[in-house]
């Protein structure tokens, strides 16, 4: 079953997932926090600007009633600025950290506290005189007592020429600081304000990771995962020897032709994988042709050999007996010239002759089965062999009543072998036909070339009008002895000496008869090549 | 009368030979082998020799070629139990007048015979 999920180390669609979905997460919380802090720093300084403007103010309100020492009024309006929304608390103190003024009144007359601002803003050790006066460090933020964002701002009040020549004398001319001006805002709504952006900030921020994380994952499965699976899987079938699997192509892209590439390569090993068991099979059936044929050769030597073993038998037995049938012949013939004819003795002496001579017949072709192996060889031409062969036997008495019909192949066919032993097997044929016609019909002889097995053959066929070979005689025509005819007409050699000789020169003899039709023998004989 | 000499190894083909060609009226000798019927034939002359071809010792192919050498007027027929046309050619061409295949009837033989005698 295809595996449908991969351990991270495994799969590249999961380490980009990771890879970039990290880089994605890592990314958003930098640019999250850098808005973030960058909005808060731009509040702050707009909170300072302010600060600076709303101590201006106090400054420009109180300034009137300062140079001519109107007291309960400042106080007064210390304490209607100090109803304005945000503001917290504003206190006038002298250089000294005694409070004059304040918006609570409960502060007038207490001295500042000397760790606060308003004293560290410029003196680092009190009582000592101040090293710098740095703008920044005239105000600063802290928390109050709801947990809000407070911003303290303290502003010096420099001495002027209005105020050393005022008539109240209340300053010096050496004086250069007269007081402060501390004003404690509250910056609650600017706090919340900040708290909504960063929420809705970091909304956008998670909405935009979620939603490029889906396009991601989505465009990896399309454009890599799917096709890299889909490759896997058609190697995994390949390597199992599917090889008429082939990987589908999504793609003109590396991955596409990399699919292409595999597909052709597949296409390349099953045709060199047909070609090698098309190249077996031709060879199994090489090996099984030429095993046959060792077979057939080896039956065939046997069986000649058999038969010439058999024949230096029966030309020694034949050449022995010969001689007491002569005895037998001639005392017999002389035996019935001796009584007379037509009397039962002479009947009875005439059936000793008849034998005689069936016994003569029987020798005669037990010698001429001998004579296959005794030759004289060279090159023969099958045409004349043919021609003799049938001038030998027209005007015999068997052939009286039989037609031939001879077609020749018109030049001459040229095989090695002995001329009279070929005659001898083409008589054969010819008294074959002519016992198997019962002596009357049409014997057509053709002589022809042709090629069995890449050789060239000379084919001599012989065709008669005959009775036909029955089926289950088929098989044993060739063999020794075995014949159709009656007793005294044949022995069953001739069929099996013609084979042997034949077989002895490279050729064959190949047979189709149907019964009550006729039959064709073929003999071939190999051609002498040029 | 006319004088014949049957050389051959078998006695029955001798007998045989003899006992047909006396109702023939010629006077018939007998030679058990090519030896003995040369001995013979230097002793007294003979019209015609009836000659086995296949014997033990002396063939009937040696004895065939010294008799034409030696007695030429003497006719020879061949009388073989086992012949090939190449034999056959060979011996008419050495000088036989004919070639009779075995077994033989006594009128072949006979006729045979006075065919030879008449040239």
């Amino acid at each position: 079953m295809k595996r449908l999920y991969f351990r991270a180390e495994e799969s590249i669609k999961a380490k980009l997932i990771i890879a970039i979905g990290l880089l994605i997460i890592v990314g958003s919380s930098v640019f999250w926090y850098a808005i973030l802090h960058k909005q808060k720093t731009d509040i702050m300084s707009i909170a300072v600007r302010y600060a600076v403007s709303f101590t201006d103010y106090i400054k420009e309100r109180t300034r009137y009633n300062m140079l001519n020492l109107h007291s309960s009024d400042i106080q007064k309006t210390l304490e209607d600025i100090s109803l304005a929304k945000g503001v917290e608390r504003v206190r006038i103190f002298n250089h000294a950290g005694k409070i004059s003024y304040s918006s609570s009144k409960e502060d007038i007359g207490k001295p500042v506290d000397k760790d606060s601002l308003a004293c560290k803003g410029c003196h680092t050790e009190i009582n000592k005189s101040p090293l710098l006066l740095p703008e920044q460090q005239k105000w600063g933020f802290y928390k109050d007592s709801e947990g809000f964002t407070a911003l303290k701002f303290v502003e010096p009040i420099y001495n002027e020429t209005a105020c050393y020549t005022s008539e109240c004398h209340v300053h010096r001319k050496e004086e250069k600081i007269l007081g402060f001006i501390a004003a404690d805002m509250s910056l609650a709504l600017l706090d919340e304000a900040q708290f909504k952006q960063g929420l809705a900030l970091t909304g956008y921020v998670f909405i935009f990771i979620i939603a490029i994380s889906i396009s991601l994952v989505i465009i990896l499965y399309k454009i890599v995962s799917k096709p890299v699976s889909e490759l896997a899987h058609g190697m995994k079938m390949v390597a199992e020897g599917n090889l008429d699997y082939s990987v589908k192509v999504f793609s003109r892209d590396e991955i596409g032709l990399l699919a292409e590439a595999f597909n052709s390569m597949t296409k390349d090993i099953k045709a060199s994988r047909h070609k090698m068991e098309e190249w077996t099979r031709t060879l199994e059936e090489e090996v099984a042709r030429k095993t046959e044929e060792i077979r057939k050769t080896h039956a065939s030597l046997v069986q000649t050999e058999k038969l010439a073993s058999l024949g230096r038998m029966a030309a020694g037995v034949a050449h022995e007996i010969n001689n007491p049938l002569t005895g037998v012949v001639t005392f017999a013939h002389l035996l019935l010239k001796r009584v007379p004819p037509d009397s039962e003795d002479a009947q009875d002496i005439n059936v000793i002759i008849e034998q005689a001579d069936r016994c003569a017949i029987i020798i005669k072709n037990l010698l001429m089965f001998a004579r296959a192996s005794a030759t004289e060889k060279g090159e023969v031409n099958v045409n004349d062999v043919l021609n003799k062969a049938v001038f030998m036997l027209k005007n015999q008495e068997k052939f009286y009543n039989i037609k031939f019909k001879i077609d020749q192949h018109p030049s001459p066919l040229m095989t090695f072998g002995d001329f009279s032993q070929f005659q001898q097997i083409f008589l054969n044929m010819l008294i074959n036909a002519a016992d198997a016609m019962n002596e009357r019909g049409t014997i057509s002889v053709a002589t022809r070339k042709i090629v069995e097995n890449a050789k060239p053959y000379a084919e001599i066929e012989f065709t008669d009008t005959g009775c036909g070979i029955k089926k289950e005689d088929m098989s044993k025509l060739f063999e020794p002895f075995f014949t159709t005819k009656p007793a005294e007409k044949g022995t069953g050699l001739g069929l099996s000496v013609s084979h042997g000789i034949v077989a002895q020169y490279g050729g064959n003899i190949k047979v189709e008869s149907k019964e009550g039709e006729g039959t064709s023998f073929f003999v071939r004989l190999p051609l002498k090549e040029d | 009368m006319k004088k014949i000499l049957v050389i051959d190894d078998e006695a029955i083909v001798r007998m045989s030979c003899e006992r047909a060609l006396a109702s023939e009226g010629c006077e018939v000798k007998t030679a058990e082998s090519g030896n003995v019927g040369i001995n013979m034939l230097e002793n007294e002359p003979f019209n015609l020799i009836l000659l086995d071809m296949k014997m033990p010792g002396m063939d009937g192919l040696e004895v065939l070629k010294i008799v034409k050498k030696r007695w030429a007027e003497t006719k020879v027929i061949i009388v073989t139990g086992y012949s090939t046309d190449q034999t056959a050619a060979e011996t008419l061409k050495l000088g036989a007048c004919d070639f009779i295949e075995k077994p033989f009837t006594p009128d072949t033989l006979a006729a045979s015979v006075a065919e030879a005698l008449k040239k």
